[in-house]
């Protein structure tokens, strides 16, 4: 039926890529501008739920299946919590970021970038989880 | 002064879309001023950055508008279709039903 929407399609398949970098860029430049993990999670996964809103759920199921995506649920909060583990045996606080690196500065650099990605990973596959869940009931 | 004028303005706007969202007979009324009130919080948004001059608010002003498209085809696919997930290519591409 959807087949149907030529203006639909070609619109979506138009924007997911600038979806997708503009997601990028939040994620990156969230500490600059406004942004960050969670939000970037939001997007990079509103852009599969609008693939899988034009071209059904089956075949956004194809492109990426659920179990990857549980998988990369459980491995963004590992990131985050890994991440303040590392503090531990340097012998500071969890996620304490001044002993990630030599430089106290760019200790905090990594240790925000790390961490907002294990944030942003967590989000869009929630996001899309939550998606692929209700848009599946009752088949 | 020109930013302020324009987002009271904006402002008015709104609330004629919340009038017609709140009277609309049909239920393609509702979403049109569902969809209205959506393109201009996204100008709101990017007129209230320039008033308070910061103009990283434009970056809010495209998330909100991308998130409007996508809200406003999910809407629209759900009264279609009652179903969300619908595609009409679950069982294979050839079946393509008929537009009822």
């Amino acid at each position: 039926m959807m087949q149907r929407k030529p203006i639909l399609r070609v619109t979506s398949k138009v924007f997911m890529p600038f979806i997708l970098i503009f997601a990028l860029y939040v994620q990156f430049h969230g500490d600059f501008g406004p942004g960050g993990g969670f939000q970037a999670g939001v997007i990079f996964g509103s852009s599969f739920i609008l693939y899988a809103l034009i071209f059904g759920l089956h075949d956004a199921k194809l492109v990426l299946p659920s179990v990857v995506l549980e998988v990369m649920a459980a491995l963004g909060v590992l990131i985050y919590a890994g991440t303040g583990v590392v503090s531990f045996f340097t012998g500071d606080n969890f996620l304490n970021y001044n002993s990630l690196a030599h430089d106290p500065l760019h200790g905090q650099h990594y240790g925000i970038l790390i961490v907002e990605l294990g944030v942003g990973l967590t989000v869009f596959a929630a996001m899309t989880l939550i998606f692929y869940t209700f848009a599946g009931r009752g088949r | 002064m020109m930013f302020a004028a324009a987002a009271a303005a904006l402002i008015v706007a709104i609330f004629l879309g919340l009038i017609r969202a709140y009277l609309g007979p049909t239920i393609y009324d509702r979403i049109l001023a569902g969809n209205m009130i959506g393109t201009m919080t996204v100008i709101l948004i990017a007129v209230h950055g320039f008033l308070a001059g910061r103009p990283e608010f434009l970056d809010i002003a495209l998330v909100y508008a991308l998130i409007n498209f996508i809200g406003t085809i999910a809407i629209l696919k759900y009264f279609r279709f009652k179903d969300l997930g619908h595609a009409g290519t679950d069982k294979g591409r050839e079946e393509v039903e008929d537009d009822a």
